[in-house]
């Protein structure tokens, strides 16, 4: 019998040695991840070579905040990966605003959003907040980056400027590879968290390697 | 008394100046017919609009229109799933096409060069001699499916050396075959005829500048390459000047800079640096992917057709790079 255990992030359990989230859509795979039951309550295995987050905790993350019921916006959210497990997390009552600049991913995204209820897919340009200002009803707990892009800095101010709620957090994945590959990635980090830092107290860092190359991954709260 | 009208997911409020709801339509419950009535804006002020939205969860609770915030939640994903793939389906625009259709030729290209390897071995066993005075494929295919044995052959290139060909015999049957072959190899140049007659009108209807200033075959490759004519209108120059060259740009960053980066892709083969000294084929590789990309983008966003001033200025552009002493 596995033993189903809870870890210090809200919503997330180890059962059998692994991360997992509750699936809100039992049965349902949204990525080929392992589905275990037990006790009735089937989970899904948060794969750390497939999604950032569950990198981040692997290589020592000290909080996540991710909960029941908030609002988050995802920049980037591509076809659902990561997005699926705040789903879990966050739960019927919370709502993640996924927005997506390429059509691709749609055709997997949209289906996981449908069955779950709690994902809105928009296809939109991160850089043009105003574009999807109308679909997003009100402010949120937080902003989720996940872009590669050499401006990923600013489009996260950007957003959170129009939509984070004043103590709300952030999250940002930094992509140093994106943003200057002639650079040491340590410097391209530094330089990013020195910008940030006029924006938001960075609450967490790690590195994500091996999971994911030259990636940081960075938990912040927005000074408002 | 002023009211204004409130446009949401949920139906229409109509609210006062002191954001009071005066009344509320109602959308019909099924996201499929709301998403299209979203497409028309409200009219009221900022301040009032926001104030509706924030409040939205409570006022469709209020008006029955949803028993609780889960099924709120489900029904505007629904419906903004409704309105992306909407979106979609207007944003899978036509230079998709050419994407295509480029990449058939290039596939044709290849399979077409792949038989006409296996018909001139085959071939020669019969008659050796025509595959070095026929140099052009497309007519190599052409003549066999023409004349078949080559004692039939009637081509002044070819008369001197069918009599005394070092050739085996082929039997009917054999002829028949290898004829078979090369019909259907001349079926594929044709396709390849009609693929670029129908790339060129979508290279005008779709890119009409850019294809202008870069020539057809260049410019639906560069749209291949860059997944579509949007994404090629955000490129900088540089990055259009190196389109094509992934590999060498590939080999330059692994050596660290030790081996030569590379200074042009697909645009090398332009007639205006392929007609140009080599020492000044950089600095024009530079200045016709700059136009390109200002192409790029008056195509992109209004189509307004200035292909040929701006044709008749890089030509100008590159006549001063040549004149130039070095
Ligand atoms: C690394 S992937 C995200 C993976 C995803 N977060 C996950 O873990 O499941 C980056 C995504 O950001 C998208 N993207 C890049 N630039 C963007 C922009 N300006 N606006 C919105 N999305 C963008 C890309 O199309 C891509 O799907």
């Amino acid at each position: 019998m596995p033993e189903v255990k809870k870890t210090k992030f809200y919503g997330v359990f180890k059962i059998k040695g692994k991360i997992s989230t509750i699936n809100l859509v039992p049965n349902q795979k949204v990525y080929g991840e392992e589905l275990i039951k037990e006790k009735s309550v089937e989970y899904r295995v948060w794969d750390f070579w497939r999604s950032k987050p569950a990198a981040a905790i692997k290589n020592g993350l000290k909080g996540l905040p991710i909960e029941d019921g908030i609002k988050v916006l995802y920049l980037g959210i591509a076809n659902g990966t990561t997005a699926s497990h705040f789903s879990d997390i966050i739960g019927k009552n919370g709502l993640i605003y996924g927005v997506e600049i390429s059509d691709r991913p749609f055709r997997e995204l949209i289906p996981t959003a449908e069955k779950r209820g709690n994902v809105i897919p928009i296809l939109a340009n991160a850089r043009k907040p105003e574009d999807y200002e109308n679909v997003v009803l009100s402010k949120v707990d937080v902003v989720y980056e996940d872009v590669a892009s050499d401006d990923q800095v600013q489009i996260m101010i950007r957003n959170c400027e129009k939509f984070l709620k004043p103590d709300g957090f952030a999250i940002i994945v930094i992509k140093s590879q994106s943003i200057d590959v002639t650079k040491h990635p340590r410097q391209v980090y530094k330089e990013c968290l020195q910008e940030l830092e006029k924006y938001f107290e960075i609450i967490d860092k790690v590195e994500l390697d091996p999971y994911e190359k030259f990636h940081l991954f960075v938990v912040m709260r927005w000074k408002g | 008394m002023a009211s204004y009208q409130v446009r949401t997911f949920i139906g229409i409020f109509f609210v006062d100046e002191n954001k009071k709801i005066i009344s509320f339509k109602p959308f019909p419950k099924d996201p499929k017919e709301v998403a299209p009535l979203l497409n028309e804006k409200s009219e009221a002020p900022a301040e009032i609009e926001k104030f509706v939205k924030e409040n939205l969860l409570k006022y469709a609770i209020e008006y029955k229109f949803v028993k609780n915030q889960i099924e709120f939640n489900q029904f505007l994903t629904k419906v903004n799933s409704e309105l992306t793939k909407q979106k979609i389906k207007e944003s899978a625009s036509r230079d998709n096409l050419i994407i295509h259709v480029n990449n058939a030729v290039e596939e044709l290209d290849r399979s077409i060069n792949i038989f006409v390897e296996r018909l001139r071995e085959w071939y020669s066993l019969h008659f050796p001699e025509m595959d070095r005075v026929i140099e052009n494929h497309e007519m190599y295919v052409e003549l066999i499916g023409k004349f078949g044995d080559r004692e039939n052959f009637n081509d002044n290139r070819l008369n001197q050396f069918k009599e005394k060909s070092s050739g085996m015999e082929f039997n009917k049957e054999d002829i028949e075959t290898v004829k078979l072959f090369s019909s259907d190899i001349s079926k594929l140049y044709e396709l390849r005829k009609e693929f670029t007659n129908y790339l060129s009108k979508l290279l005008k209807e779709i890119a009409p500048n850019f294809s202008v200033l870069a020539g057809d075959v260049i410019a639906a490759k560069l749209i291949a390459k860059a997944g579509g004519l949007e994404r090629l209108s955000r490129m900088p120059s540089s990055t259009i000047q190196l389109l094509g060259s992934e590999k060498a740009l590939f080999r330059f960053l692994k050596s660290r800079g030790r081996s030569k980066s590379p200074k042009y892709g697909l645009i090398y083969n332009h007639p205006l640096i392929q007609n140009s000294p080599s020492d000044k084929q950089g600095k024009i590789a530079r200045l016709l992917a700059s136009k390109l990309s200002i192409a790029a983008r008056i195509d992109y966003y209004s189509k307004e057709y200035r292909g040929d001033q701006m044709k008749k200025e890089l030509e100008a552009k590159v006549k001063g790079i040549l004149s130039l002493k070095k």
